[in-house]
């Protein structure tokens, strides 16, 4: 019985995201339409493009790799109530550790890609970290310090890898760090195609953090906090503690997604190709969009990783623009985050009452 | 007939919260509406008022069949209604208060001195004395609410629904107000008046009308019942008698000394003035006062929710000054909060994830959470404290105010901690919620635990405590032993009157025989 009424809620959640996937690729079919391409024809590519083929699927699955990562290292924090922005900063942060560890640690190679990603891990939560310290010590809004913290970051980073670490023996003309040693590589799913190992890192580590927050004192102390922190406050909870670790935790799941690309996809770190992708905003958008649920979050992620490979292939194959996959893009987030289905169930609820009434 | 409500149905899902409800009122009348929580007044009155549409039924105002889609439209149709939480701008007139939403104007300015007048004006003609210039923030309770009577008479109003309007007063406001109803029902103003204090109902209605279950039990005249026969109809069954032996206070729990809290900035006053006391186990100490006299702040302060400013707490022979909730409680304080939204739940959150906080050091195994075990508990409290909740797993938020209080007392009590701070434990809810928390305070006590009860309800403290002590502007103004108290003593205190004689003994007993409500009347 508690089963079946589990699968009918769990069912009855998928009617809104899919209402919402319809009514913004009708949206987009207007922004199509209106540029005068063929909507068929361009979703159609979109779909080839997001999931045409197993070389296109696993293209998508591996940009969804850091997008989930960062997704749930965002959603833990929000869970918790803390409004960390700073993914964008975390993520360079644990990419350049990475780098760094990767290239200059004297370690055997299994054992320097593990160091690597503990320290990518460590330099995004000690990033994010310091914005959780300036709250608890100076009252400094988390918001605002997280979302400053990043500019520090891009340009620290961009520092680094122009100057002191970077690539002088190549053509000089992109900064960036050395070539990582090929042992050190994070291994790939399947031979040829760009998926690898950091995908099933970040599987993995959303159903861990499932588990954690439904099973585990710590998790219920957060969710706790997120709902209502007076409450949390009231039964014992120390914020300040929690604040540090959910910041910490939040910061490394954004750093291990800098450190699975430096060593999955890039090897080597490179300026400005972790910031142009947007992965630390779509990250935020997939946790935004999933309210904040693990396996939801994860699930956004390669939605949002499926419209952006999908696009790319309408650009390749139409005379649609980018910026009109752009809009698709937005107009489906746009709906989904609406939630307009449940509104519009209400109004026509009230609308059936209001005639018996009269 | 002035108004007929007939036969006014409303379904959430498959849930009635309204079952062919019938309802008239005359003119000129005193239409009282009772019932436990859940029973279904507050539904009706959202009706009325315009904030919900029935599924079916139909309203009739002078036999014209009304329909109702906003809180304009009864307002239009001459109905208004106050909130039990006040809705005035603090830092506005009581004249700007009262012209809210249809201000005087002048050309496109508003007219401040019409304003003024308007409010004298209607202030006169009802016999309701207000200053139309001062600031609401600068009027005591009392007065605030004469404001939000006006602005429904400034609307137009001829039929007011007044939802728990004696909650914050003390008693000498409560019978200023019951008077000035009494005076606008001659002047042929009708009210409908929502209420926990049946006897207060007694006083002032003509007529009864008990709701049970979303049904009508019954509609009575006033003068024909009785208090217990209302809260049998209520409850839908007799009311056992509270059973209170004398305490056999043991050594002391909690030793509060020279406890002061300032205000904020700029505030000369400080909230907690040097407050002293002590709770011993076995006893229930009563702490009466008019609510924002410290109340909150003595609460907060001693539970570790607030920063004190001087002054030390003892809990159990251990210094605790400036711990916090966590140490606290692992040091014996359990603690049911004055404002179970904002402290005691997570409305989203699951019902046992509200049960469970506080317990999970009980329940866990290496940093996991016994979730099967945190349910049983949740269900046991919900089974032992008659909790109406479908499961554990649906949202706090949707149970009602009185059921999610007993499962906040069911938490705290079920520690069994030597110190619990029983904070307006039964604000808000229904006698047979009221009955059980009561009951539960009263076992611990008998168990050995040191109880701190702060109730604006004086009925309340009467009935619990063993030592009752008044808390008027931050300071204690006065200690009774439960066996000398009398209601009229407290009420002077609590309303700042200094003659001290005044409390000595031979006053009698004369406020408790009296029954001034069923609270006392069964204690």
């Amino acid at each position: 019985m508690r089963i079946l009424r589990r699968l009918a809620d769990s069912l009855r959640g998928l009617v809104h995201p899919l209402a919402a996937l319809a009514a913004g690729l009708a949206a987009g079919a207007v922004a199509v339409i209106a540029v005068g391409g063929s909507v068929g024809e361009t979703y159609a590519e979109m779909w080839k493009g997001a999931f045409g083929s197993f070389y296109y699927l696993t293209n998508t699955l591996a940009r969804s790799t850091p997008i989930m990562l960062i997704g749930l290292g965002v959603a833990l924090a929000f869970r918790a109530g803390f409004f960390n922005l700073g993914a964008e900063g975390q993520l360079l942060f644990g990419a350049l550790a990475a780098a760094v560890a990767a290239l200059y640690l004297p370690a055997p190679p299994a054992l320097a890609m593990i160091a690597a990603l503990v320290a990518g891990i460590i330099a995004g939560g000690a990033w994010s970290l310091l914005a959780g310290w300036l709250d608890v010590r100076f009252r400094l809004n988390l918001l605002v310090s997280t979302l400053l913290l990043n500019y520090i970051a891009i340009y620290v980073c961009s520092y680094f890898v122009s100057f002191p670490l970077k690539d002088t023996s190549g053509s000089a003309a992109i900064n960036q760090t050395n070539m990582i040693d090929r042992a050190v590589w994070l291994p790939k799913l399947f031979k040829g195609m760009s998926v690898h190992a950091g995908f099933v890192l970040a599987a993995a580590a959303a159903v861990l953090l499932f588990l954690v927050l439904r099973h585990t004192v710590a998790g219920y102390h957060l969710r706790m906090h997120g709902s209502n922190p007076l409450f949390a406050l009231y039964g014992g909870v120390r914020r300040g503690r929690l604040m540090a670790w959910t910041m910490l935790a939040s910061g490394g799941f954004a750093g291990l997604a800098g450190a699975v690309e430096v060593l999955g996809t890039q090897y080597r770190y490179i300026d400005n190709a972790l910031t142009a992708p947007g992965y630390a905003w779509s990250g935020i958008m997939a946790a935004l969009l999933a309210n904040s649920h693990p396996l939801g979050t994860a699930a956004a992620a390669l939605l949002l990783a499926a419209l952006q490979t999908g696009g790319m292939g309408v650009e390749r194959n139409t005379e649609v623009p980018l910026e009109i996959a752009s809009v698709i893009q937005a107009a489906i987030i746009l709906f989904i985050s609406a939630r307009f289905t449940r509104a519009l169930l209400k109004r026509r609820k009230a609308r059936a009452a209001d005639g018996t009434a009269a | 007939m002035l108004l007929q409500m007939e036969k006014i149905t409303k379904l959430y899902g498959d849930v009635a919260a309204n079952a062919g409800v019938d309802f008239t009122l005359e003119e000129g009348e005193v239409h009282a509406l009772v019932g436990e929580n859940g029973a279904g007044k507050t539904t009706l009155m959202r009706i009325l008022y315009g904030e919900e549409t029935p599924t079916s039924g139909t309203i009739r105002l002078r036999g014209k069949e009304l329909v109702l889609r906003s809180p304009e439209d009864a307002i239009r149709a001459g109905i208004g209604m106050v909130h039990q939480h006040f809705m005035l701008f603090p830092s506005f007139t009581v004249a700007e208060n009262i012209v809210i939403g249809r201000e005087p104007r002048s050309g496109i300015l508003f007219d401040r001195k019409k304003a003024a007048e308007e409010a004298a004006r209607l202030s006169a003609e009802y016999g309701m004395p207000v200053d139309p210039h001062r600031r609401i923030a600068d009027c005591p309770v009392g007065i605030q609410q004469r404001v939000e009577i006006l602005k429904v008479l400034y609307q137009g109003a001829d039929i007011i629904i007044l939802d728990e309007p004696s909650a914050v007063l003390t008693p000498p406001e409560v019978k200023e107000l019951l008077a000035a109803i009494r005076g606008l029902a001659r002047r042929g103003k009708s009210f409908i008046l929502i209420t926990h204090k049946l006897q207060e109902m007694m006083d002032v209605s003509d007529r009864i009308t008990v709701l049970r279950d979303g049904r009508v039990v019954a509609t009575v005249r006033a003068a024909d019942t009785n208090v217990d026969e209302l809260s049998r109809l209520m409850v839908g069954r007799e009311l056992v008698p509270l059973e209170k032996r004398p305490a056999r206070p043991g050594d002391p729990v909690l030793e509060v000394e020279g406890l002061t809290v300032r205000g904020g900035r700029g505030k000369a006053k400080p909230l907690l003035d040097g407050v002293t006391f002590t709770v011993r186990a076995g006893e229930i100490v009563g702490v009466a006062g008019v609510s924002g006299n410290g109340q909150t702040e003595l609460v907060e302060a001693i539970a570790g929710l607030r920063r004190i400013d001087a002054g030390r707490i003892r809990l159990c022979g251990r210094d605790v000054t400036g711990a916090d909730a966590r140490d606290l409680r692992r040091h014996g304080l359990a603690h049911i909060p004055e404002d179970r939204y904002r402290w005691g739940s997570a409305k989203e959150e699951s019902v046992a994830d509200n049960a469970a906080m506080g317990h999970t050091d009980s329940a866990k195994r290496s940093g996991f959470l016994l979730r099967g075990r945190l349910r049983r508990m949740a269900e046991a409290w919900i089974a032992g404290f008659k909790i109406k909740a479908e499961s554990p797993a649906v949202k706090a938020g949707s149970l009602s105010g009185g059921n999610l209080q007993k499962l906040i007392a069911a938490r705290e009590l079920a520690h069994g901690s030597p110190l619990v701070i029983a904070a307006e434990p039964t604000r808000g809810v229904d006698i047979g919620a009221m009955e059980i928390i009561h009951a539960g305070l009263l076992k611990r006590r008998d168990e050995g635990g040191a109880i701190l009860l702060v109730s604006s309800e004086l009925t309340e403290i009467l009935k619990l405590s063993d030592r009752i002590l008044v808390l008027y502007e931050g300071r204690i103004a006065g200690e009774f032993r439960a066996d000398e108290a009398t209601e009229e003593a407290i009420g002077r205190l609590m309303a700042g009157v200094t003659d001290h004689a005044e409390h000595a003994v031979s006053a009698g007993r004369a406020g408790r025989s009296d029954g001034a409500d069923l609270a006392a009347s069964r204690g």
